[in-house]
């Protein structure tokens, strides 16, 4: 249990702070003396969480789905020629630039959280595509020839052979695509979308480091419990289906 | 060799061509391909194919991709060359469609008038590029063709966005508007990121040769360098203010050369901050997998670890160093680009413009260009990494 320990501490700390910003008072108003109001009090900080994880959760589910089935259809012998296009594809898109994919989505769907979402989800699956490719592609032949000669049919071969044994490096790509879009949501606040980023862009908007600092802060903390989180879930799966490399 | 893997010789029908081009066929005429807006705010009225440019214009858009479909879906082996001209050709000359959508419908006595981009012409200018791949893909067709076609398209693009018919695009119209600006955002952008990218590749050769030296430092050093890449960008940018405010308050010299909590330092730190993970992954790897039978080959030609280094270890590392830089400098220039939230300026300074003031055109303005360089950065350190790559005869 000692994998779950991290991940369980970061969570309690970002909850506690989430709800109690109000008591380091004192301290923002020693770090901004000059300002009346030094706790942002737009949004309650416990809601631009709950709003930043669910955009998050969100993309993290329909890219992964949409990834993982796009990449299961171009590795089948009816999808192989799309294949050299879709790897092509996962690598050339993520040479845009996040920020530069968020803009581009304003003008087409306005903005709001609509917009957010949508590249979001276009970003954050292509880390998840091109890693299921390479799970899928390094699945050895021998391996799946096997299971077909136990009798297995392509599509159990699929389920109980070549998805478990690719899972490993598409949950890579999983932590990958959400370490990103935690990122991507926090710059969306100046999109519309309400997430962490807001208290960060208020502030900078009016000069108070307070507001930056609190907004920073519960950021940096999202991504690192979020990140420890796959860490131990990464942990969990290793030991679990590669008992030779455990420990 | 996967045993599912069907062998697709050049002359077999290509089904991917075909879908793409029914695909954009599908959309061009479903979507608008260009808006006309009285002004800068106000929102336009679209115009579908066959309004924007006629029923010439729309023939012989559809009368190409048709063309392209019923192509490459003829057993000829010989088929992608002229699929390739047609499909370049096309890419190269789209922004005619533009053209004469302006010249049809924009109003004469309206000097504010201006045409936008609509969502069909991103499309169909999306499924030509990926048409593009598909068939340099399929050719297999060496680098210098491909730069060549690269550098015939975008030079026609330039060409076109200059000349007097795309004067009423509300993209030109918003670069005309301010010409030095662009220019020195364009000049922050590079210094900033290319500045990141070269500090940090010198930290970064440290860094790797450190642990190198000593396995002690391996954990260390990269639990930290991957920390810093886990914390998103607007923390970052976010928690460097408070410290370099309060250093510039103390040291009035760090002030008077720029530092402040605002603007190009702490943008620059944040972004050599990022930079280090690939780039001390990378570089770390590269001279730790040179295999040990070449240096002990190098040793028994009687060269000291100093000749061994230089001579032999670095430059079968170089390729893989130069992936590294690959990956950090087009992150570094999308970062630049959020670096305009804390004044840094940039391509990214119009983008947040833009966005602040709903002109969706100023908002294009400042995304594309950081766009275009992150692939073109992309591009080019992509080459230059094959060319560095020993050939077997060199090596």
């Amino acid at each position: 249990m000692r994998i779950w320990l991290p991940p369980v501490l970061l969570t309690a700390l970002l909850c506690a702070l989430s709800a109690g910003m109000p008591v380091l008072e004192p301290l923002f108003q020693w770090v901004q003396p000059d300002k009346q109001n030094v706790i942002y009090e737009r949004e309650s900080f416990l809601f631009l969480l709950q709003n930043h994880l669910m955009l998050v959760v969100i993309s993290a589910l329909v890219g992964t789905v949409a990834a993982v089935a796009g990449g299961i259809f171009a590795t089948r012998p009816s999808g192989r020629d799309f294949l050299p296009l879709v790897s092509q594809i996962a690598s050339i898109g993520q040479t845009f630039p996040p920020v530069a994919v968020l803009a581009l989505a304003v003008p087409v769907l306005g903005f709001g959280e609509a917009p957010i979402l949508v590249a979001l989800i276009l970003y954050g699956l292509l880390p998840i595509l091109r890693n299921t490719l390479a799970g899928l592609e390094g699945v050895d032949a021998t391996v799946r020839q096997a299971a077909l000669g136990m009798g297995m049919s392509s599509f159990q071969v699929l389920l109980q052979v070549e998805l478990p044994l690719a899972g490993r490096v598409i949950l890579a790509g999983i932590r990958t695509s959400v370490t990103i879009n935690i990122a991507t949501a926090a710059i969306g606040s100046t999109i519309g979308a309400r997430t962490l980023g807001d208290p960060v862009i208020a502030g900078l908007v009016n000069g108070n480091t307070a507001y930056v600092l609190q907004g920073a802060i519960l950021i940096g903390l999202l991504a690192l419990t979020v990140d420890s989180l796959f860490e131990a879930a990464e942990r969990v799966w290793d030991r679990r289906f590669l008992p030779q490399t455990a420990g | 060799m996967s045993i599912f893997s069907s062998v697709s010789p050049n002359s077999m029908p290509n089904r991917v061509l075909p879908v793409l081009g029914l695909l954009a066929l599908a959309l061009v005429w479903l979507l608008e391909l260009g808006v006309i807006q009285p002004n800068r705010i106000v929102p336009g009225t679209g115009h579908g194919l066959w309004s924007a440019v006629g029923g010439a214009g729309a023939g012989l858009v559809s009368l190409i991709l048709a063309g392209c479909v019923v192509l490459s879906l003829l057993p000829v082996r010989r088929r992608y060359l002229p699929l390739l001209a047609l499909v370049g050709l096309s890419l190269a000359l789209l922004p005619l469609l533009l053209e004469v959508f302006a010249g049809r419908h924009l109003p004469e006595d309206a000097p504010y008038a201006r045409s936008s981009i609509g969502a069909g012409f991103w499309c169909l200018l999306f499924l030509l590029s990926l048409m593009l791949i598909e068939i340099l893909g399929r050719l297999g067709s060496g680098r210098g063709l491909q730069l060549l076609i690269l550098a015939v398209i975008s030079g026609s693009w330039l060409w076109f966005l200059r000349s007097d018919g795309l004067e009423s695009l509300s993209l030109v119209r918003e670069f005309n508007a301010r010409p030095d600006k662009f220019e020195q955002a364009f000049w922050t952008h590079m210094a900033l990121a290319f500045g990141a990218v070269g500090i940090s590749a010198c930290l970064a050769f440290l860094l790797a040769l450190k642990m190198i030296r000593s396995v002690v430092w391996r954990r260390p050093i990269l639990g930290a360098v991957s920390f810093l890449q886990t914390i998103p960008s607007l923390a970052v940018f976010g928690l460097l203010i408070a410290p370099l405010s309060a250093l510039a308050a103390a040291f009035p010299a760090l002030q008077a050369i720029g530092i402040r909590g605002i603007g190009w330092a702490p943008a620059l730190l944040a972004l050599v901050a990022y930079s280090l993970l690939p780039m001390v992954r990378n570089t770390f790897v590269a001279l730790t997998e040179v295999p040990e039978s070449l240096a002990d080959a190098g040793r028994g030609m009687g060269m000291n670890e100093r000749q061994l280094f230089f001579k032999l270890k670095l430059p079968l590392a170089l390729p893989v160093m130069v992936e590294g830089v690959r990956i950090t400098t087009i992150q570094a220039i999308g970062l630049t680009a959020v670096a305009a939230l804390i004044g840094a300026g940039g391509f990214g300074s119009f983008i947040f413009q833009g966005l602040g003031q709903a002109a969706m055109d100023l908002v294009l303005l400042g995304a594309l260009p950081t766009i275009a360089l992150a692939l073109l950065a992309d591009a080019l350190l992509t080459m230059l990494a094959a060319i560095l790559k020993p050939t077997p005869a060199t090596a």
